[in-house]
């Protein structure tokens, strides 16, 4: 923590935040961009998304109070980039959210970036058709395999809910590749 | 049909690929985006539209003291209403009292022509039964 906070010291200081910066990014840019296509599916538009992501988390640096850890207010900030470009492609090809979801994953059959089987292919249609809090959960801890206390922090949610979000989205899954 | 067992059965992976070398030049890319240090600039056009604003907020409020005062000046006259209720249950008058202040012109306004004629005291005077106890007296 003390380390935690000597860092972001760093970070705040125009002497030493170029180069701290440039550390911060070579540590999260890779755990950055997959959970950021794990939710925009698609290598592109996950590579304007982090992008984004990483000049925000610059930009408010000066915001942020240490009342969670870094890690989590840049999962943040990073997970609220992601549902904003989702809703602004959705708007601008005027489409709705489910609608754009279900394109994406039909997509990926021809994707380049994507080296899915079927089992992969059909794993993706059943979690496209989850309630977004439920996504996310489901992909955070099945893919990203981050703990729940590490969600919590992040999407602002009781580990409770937590549990019980992704149980439901297992379920679902289960019941979805079972029968399809 | 073998049901699907997440939880039991192998790990899926989420199958995205990451093109080859894109971490190796994204550091650079994001750095070339970031915003210069540059102390913000502020116009004094809206300096001067501040002061402008606080004069007139000045004026205006000058201005309409003395109305206001004007509005909510009490009213010296009483009212009628009000005048009753003292009377009736803030002071020791009593009816006396308000008779006494009588004068012969607020008895005037006061008298009422009771119209009676020769018949009907006649009638009255007949079915009271006190009329003989008055007779004799």
């Amino acid at each position: 923590m003390q380390e935690e906070k000597e860092f972001i010291q760093e970070l705040l200081d125009p002497k030493t935040q170029n180069e701290a910066f440039q550390k911060l990014l070579h540590t999260y840019q890779r755990t950055l961009y997959h959970h950021i296509r794990n939710i925009v599916l698609n290598h592109d538009d996950t590579d304007d998304v982090l992008q984004n992501t990483f000049i925000k988390i610059f930009q408010n640096l000066k915001n942020f109070k240490g009342e969670s850890k870094l890690f989590s207010w840049m999962y943040r900030i990073a997970t609220n980039e992601s549902l904003t470009f989702i809703k602004q492609k959705a708007r601008k090809l005027k489409v709705s959210t489910e609608e754009l979801n279900t394109k994406s994953i039909d997509n990926l059959v021809s994707d380049v970036y994507f080296e899915g089987d079927e089992i992969q292919l059909k794993l993706q249609k059943a979690i496209a058709l989850l309630p977004t809090k439920q996504q996310l959960v489901f992909k955070m801890k099945y893919f990203e395999e981050l703990k729940y206390e590490e969600i919590a922090a992040i999407l602002d949610t009781s580990v409770g809910a937590l549990k019980a979000s992704y149980h439901h989205a297992v379920k679902k899954i289960e019941a979805y590749v079972t029968s399809n | 049909m073998k049901k699907f067992n997440l939880e039991k059965d192998p790990k899926i992976t989420s199958g995205f690929k990451v093109p080859e070398q894109y971490f190796d030049n994204f550091s650079e890319k994001v750095m070339g985006q970031l915003p210069t240090d540059t102390k913000k600039v502020i116009p004094l056009y809206n300096q001067k539209n501040k002061l402008f604003i606080a004069v007139a907020a000045v004026l205006v409020f000058g201005l309409f003291l003395p109305v206001y005062n004007q509005l909510v000046q009490p009213s010296e006259e009483l009212d009628t209403i009000t005048l009753e209720n003292h009377l009736s249950y803030q002071t020791n008058i009593n009816q006396y009292d308000l008779i006494s202040e009588l004068d012969k012109e607020d008895l005037n306004k006061m008298s009422a022509t009771i119209p009676l004629n020769d018949e009907i005291i006649e009638d009255h005077l007949t079915s009271n039964s006190d009329l003989e106890r008055l007779l004799s007296e």
